[in-house]
């Protein structure tokens, strides 16, 4: 039988409302990515507890969702968007650079100290700040700062000054 | 019953039953990746689409969702089928090395040529483990997908675009190799519905999609047991058996029997160069049918060959040295002789094992009253076992209850007493699954333990270690009348939703199942478990309570054994009074059979100055255990998955042991060493094998027949005596005091993943998995005595001192521990005393972690 730490007696109490045969797995999932960034595997473990499922089946439906994630967040996410619109100006070259920078293969890395991570963007309909990203802090999911009208020159030096430590305010500052 | 036209021939069947497995069942070869027999069809593969006339909107469907009607006109085999059957195969291979399944040259292909399409090694059939015993493979011969032109051809695959994913191969039991998977989920649905572990599960979507283990981790962190089950559906070489996977096209398929619990599921070993290299369910046994355990899958597995006796020993000075068969049998009886002439019979005892067959038992029991002439004859068991055949004789006046372990599929209410049955006797565990998750059956656990069927019962009694009969027992009260007398640390409201399920229960028409499965230390405790747990069938089913009483021995062949007799005879001594008599001196020679005291008994301070003690100590056994280590003569005999024979499962079912395997040099079969034996000791026995002892066995026990009849009605044989005539309640003992004092009490159980064998001869792989070594503690308790996790910890009691690592669990109450009987090769053991009493454990840390 699992020890019930403290970690676990929290997801548990996150999600206590939540009940068996209720369509609530999802909802489960949003909260506590909501509440620590991603959904660890000990969190499913307290999922599939609660609400009567495999842990097996919430890891299957947890790695469905492209959005939900299994590995704690960074510091500072990347955002950058994938629309069209950004696409057409130089959208992947931007991408390119910031991914060089950070020293990454793909979105959806992050470096090695946990700063800066990457993440696919779904184009939110404000094409006229194409190209653009958003940068969001870890806990301040709502306050993403939109960066618009990007260059490859300003998001490397973005990337740069991110992977050195500076705040989302520090580099969006200027 | 309706008739179908069936590639133009009528057949005769069941209405609504799915197509698919009735083409099967008239031997028509039909190729299906994802269908699993039994089961709800998935229709994810459609290779096995037939024609069926006049079928809408197409005459081409799926078998396996098509259920049969009347009239229905099916063919298998016209070329629209077959263009249909490639077309769809070509797209399952898509994300499959395929270069050797679609090559026309493959017929001429020997192994070790070069391949002509110049094909890189790893994408052929040639260097994969499954090949030749490929269900994908032999899918793409059926349909002859080498003549299949693709549409496609020449676009390159994906499989060969993006690189494989890693495969998983962490653990002993169960290689996982995702870039054979073909996405057929049979794996995930035999996982969830035929064993209801859900361990694997579709991860990922689209492109991506994979099965996974847990969540996501390497498998032995998942709740997977191992249990191979979907190694048994897996189509391809994604799921296989690490041990021989290389080998594991057997040359021969052998019928047998586990012995590694009572429920003797029936299994086939498929045999390579004379020696077991893998395991397949054998569905004779209409328990366990389909499905087996990581003990059975894996046991014959569990300690290499080299580890094995194969040559028989007899001791010089300090050392056992190698002897032949005929001078190993002479140094034995001549010291049973000895000991005979100058002390009388009286001076030697015998112990058997219920890890022998029935035969073995037979011709023990007769080496020992009609050879030697003593009645002391026990096995390590034998009190606990009586204890509770006691209890039935008293209540039932026999001890053969013929309840049938299948009706608790049947059953409405299940009340279970005893420890994890998951572990101890995992198909029984199985099966209650199956009644409460598909058949709604309403669960009583009584288990001081947490185990996985206590999600599933409504509700979980948990009493103190030694106070599950009163828990049973206040349920059987309710019963007569009245609420549940309060038992000691359980919530009063539990008692009274288990009073409420189990009147409802017997309300109920059908079968009401109490399966008891007793610990295998502690005579004492076991007794009173066994008249509560026939008290609570009696108060539920009255006269036909025993039809409703099932007894789980906590060995294989319990039953059988004592039914041959091994147990004491008037004025003969039971194992404990063996074990002082030989320190005292009474018994001076001691005949061992497949036996290890040191690991299956409490008490093993006094064992080991008992062995120590006697003149002659005779050994027989295919290991060289731990008590073969004091004997002066061991006679090497084959393992037990070499024996003929037969034994006697928990509901009293005789099935056949077949040899899987031969002797690797000089071992020899049980009954020709008892023969030898016994011959030597100037008798004249001449048995040809266990065939002859069987016959002689049919005609003395009761209840018993002979291999031929066995074989006329396999898996049906079962030894039951005379009807219980009587179903009288018993009196049970005042509970004993709730504290255990100022130390912990200690509880122990049946691993799951510890060998027997392993656990016998003292091997750091006994589990292999690691997972069962440790002590399991109360997070309360171990605050108290200032435990952590991990922590490395001594046991100590009695004199006694067992080291293990600390697991924290919230699975043990507070006031007692935790401790798998088989760990460190009994070493549990040696914290109680000869009588296996309740053990008072003084936990102490060691080592921080």
């Amino acid at each position: 039988m699992p020890l019930e730490t403290e970690a676990r007696a929290q997801v548990r109490a996150l999600i206590a409302d939540l009940k068996p045969n209720d369509g609530d797995l999802l909802q489960a999932l949003h909260r506590i990515q909501h509440e620590y960034g991603y959904i660890s595997r000990e969190a499913m473990e307290v999922v599939a507890e609660q609400l009567g499922l495999y842990a097996a089946e919430v890891y299957g439906a947890t790695t469905f969702y492209s959005e939900f994630r299994l590995e704690p967040p960074p510091a500072v996410t990347v955002r950058w968007c994938g629309g069209p619109a950004c696409l057409v100006r130089n959208g992947r070259g931007i991408r390119d650079a910031i991914l060089a920078t950070l020293g990454l293969q793909e979105l959806g890395e992050q470096t090695a100290d946990g700063r800066v991570g990457t993440w696919l963007g779904q184009c939110n309909g404000t094409c006229e700040l194409a190209p653009m990203m958003w940068l969001e802090e870890h806990g301040h999911w709502d306050e993403a700062r939109v960066v618009g009208h990007l260059t490859a020159a300003r998001a490397v030096r973005m990337a740069r000054a991110l992977r050195d430590g500076a705040s989302v305010d520090e580099v969006t500052r200027g | 019953m309706v008739t179908i036209t069936l590639n133009g021939r009528k057949v005769e069947t069941q209405p609504g039953r799915p197509l698919l497995e009735v083409i099967k069942e008239q031997g028509i070869a039909i190729t299906n990746l994802c269908y699993i027999d039994g089961l709800e069809p998935y229709a994810g593969c459609r290779t096995c689409i037939v024609e069926i006339e006049g079928a809408r909107p197409t005459p081409l469907q799926v078998a396996c969702a098509t259920r049969v009607a009347d009239n229905m006109v099916v063919q298998t085999d016209t070329p629209a089928v077959k263009r249909q059957r490639q077309a769809v195969m070509s797209m399952i291979m898509a994300n499959h090395p395929d270069r050797c399944l679609t090559c026309h040259r493959r017929v001429h292909c020997m192994p070790g040529d070069i391949c002509l399409r110049d094909d890189v090694v790893t994408h052929r059939c040639l260097t994969c483990s499954k090949n030749y015993r490929c269900e994908l493979q032999t899918s793409c011969e059926m349909i002859d997908m080498g003549e299949f032109e693709e549409p496609w051809v020449g676009e390159s695959r994906s499989y060969y675009e993006a690189p494989p994913p890693d495969p998983d191969r962490g653990n002993p039991f169960l290689e996982f190799d995702p870039q054979m998977c073909i996405i057929c989920t049979r794996c995930v649905r035999a996982c969830d519905q035929l064993r209801h572990t859900g361990a694997i599960a579709l991860s990922g979507k689209g492109h991506t999609t994979m099965i996974a283990f847990g969540t996501g981790g390497p498998i032995h962190e998942s709740s997977c047991d191992f249990c191979g089950a979907c190694i048994d559906v897996c189509p391809t070489a994604t799921l296989m058996e690490k041990p021989n996977k290389w080998v594991g096209r057997a040359d021969d398929w052998t019928n047998s029997t586990c012995n590694s619990c009572a429920v003797g599921c029936t299994l086939s070993y498929g045999l390579a160069e004379g020696r077991p290299v893998i395991v397949r369910p054998d569905r004779i046994n209409p328990l366990s049918r389909d499905q087996i355990c990581v003990r059975g899958r894996f046991g014959y597995d569990a300690v290499g060959e080299r580890e094995r006796l194969s040559r028989h020993l007899v001791r010089s000075g300090e050392r056992l040295l190698p002897a032949s068969f005929e001078d190993a049998v002479r140094r034995a009886a001549q010291a049973i002789a000895a000991v005979r002439r100058s002390d009388g019979p009286g001076a030697v005892a015998v112990l058997g094992s219920p890890l022998a067959t029935n035969e073995e038992a037979y011709l023990l029991r007769r080496l020992a009253r009609d050879v030697i002439q003593t009645p002391h004859l026990d096995f390590s068991h034998g009190p606990v076992h009586r204890a509770v055949t006691d209890a039935w004789r008293a209540a039932f006046r026999t001890e053969r209850l013929p309840a049938e372990l299948t009706t608790i599929e049947q059953a409405q209410t299940i009340v279970v007493i005893g420890g994890d049955l998951e572990e101890s006797h995992q198909i029984v565990s199985l099966r209650i699954k199956d009644a409460v998750l598909k058949r709604r059956a309403r669960l009583v656990l009584i288990s001081s333990r947490w185990g996985e069927l206590v999600p599933l019962a409504k509700p979980w009694i948990q009493p103190r270690p030694g106070h599950e009969a009163q828990a049973a027992q206040a349920l059987a009260d309710a019963l007569a009348g009245g609420e549940p007398g309060a038992v000691a640390n359980v919530v009063p409201e539990r008692m009274a939703a288990a009073a409420e399920a189990l009147r409802a229960g017997r309300a109920a028409e059908g079968p009401f199942a109490v399966v008891f499965a007793p610990s295998a230390v502690g005579a004492a405790a076991a007794g009173e478990q066994a008249r509560a747990a026939a008290n609570l069938a009696i108060a539920a089913r009255g006269q036909a309570a025993a039809q409703h009483l099932h007894y789980l021995p906590s060995d294989a062949n319990v039953h059988g054994i004592a039914d041959m007799g091994i147990s004491p005879a008037e004025g003969g001594r039971s194992f404990p009074e063996i074990v002082e008599a030989a320190r005292a001196g009474q018994i001076k020679a001691l005949v061992v059979h497949d036996d290890n005291p040191l690991l299956n008994a409490p008490g093993t301070a006094a064992i080991r100055a008992a062995l120590e003690a006697v003149d002659a100590l005779i050994v027989i056994d295919s290991l060289r255990s731990t008590t073969a280590d004091l004997a002066t003569v061991v006679l090497a005999e084959l393992p037990f998955f070499a024996k003929d024979g037969t034994i006697t499962t928990a509901d009293r079912r005789i099935l056949r042991q077949r040899p899987a395997g031969r002797a690797q040099r000089d071992e020899r079969d049980g009954v020709a060493v008892l023969t030898a034996l016994a011959n030597a000791l100037g008798d004249v026995m001449t048995y040809g094998g266990a065939g002859d002892v069987m016959r002689e066995v049919a005609e003395r026990v009761p209840g018993y027949a002979t291999h031929e009849a066995i074989a006329q009605a396999p898996g049906a044989t079962r030894a039951l005596g005379p009807a219980p005539t009587a179903a009288d309640r018993q009196p049970l003992a005042a509970a004993a005091p709730a504290t255990a004092g100022d130390g912990l009490v200690l509880v122990t159980g049946r691993s799951l993943f510890t060998s027997w064998d392993g656990a016998s001869i003292r091997s750091e792989e006994a589990d292999k998995l690691h997972r069962e070594e440790a002590v399991l503690i109360n997070p309360r308790d171990a605050s108290d005595l200032g435990v952590r996790m991990g922590d490395e910890v001594v046991l100590a009691a009695g004199g006694a001192e067992v080291r293990a690592v600390a697991r924290l669990d919230d699975g043990v109450g507070p006031g007692w521990v935790y401790l798998p009987h088989y760990f460190a090769g009994g070493a549990p053991m040696s914290l109680f005393a000869l009588d296996g009493a309740a053990a008072t454990v003084r936990v102490r840390a060691l080592q921080r972690a």
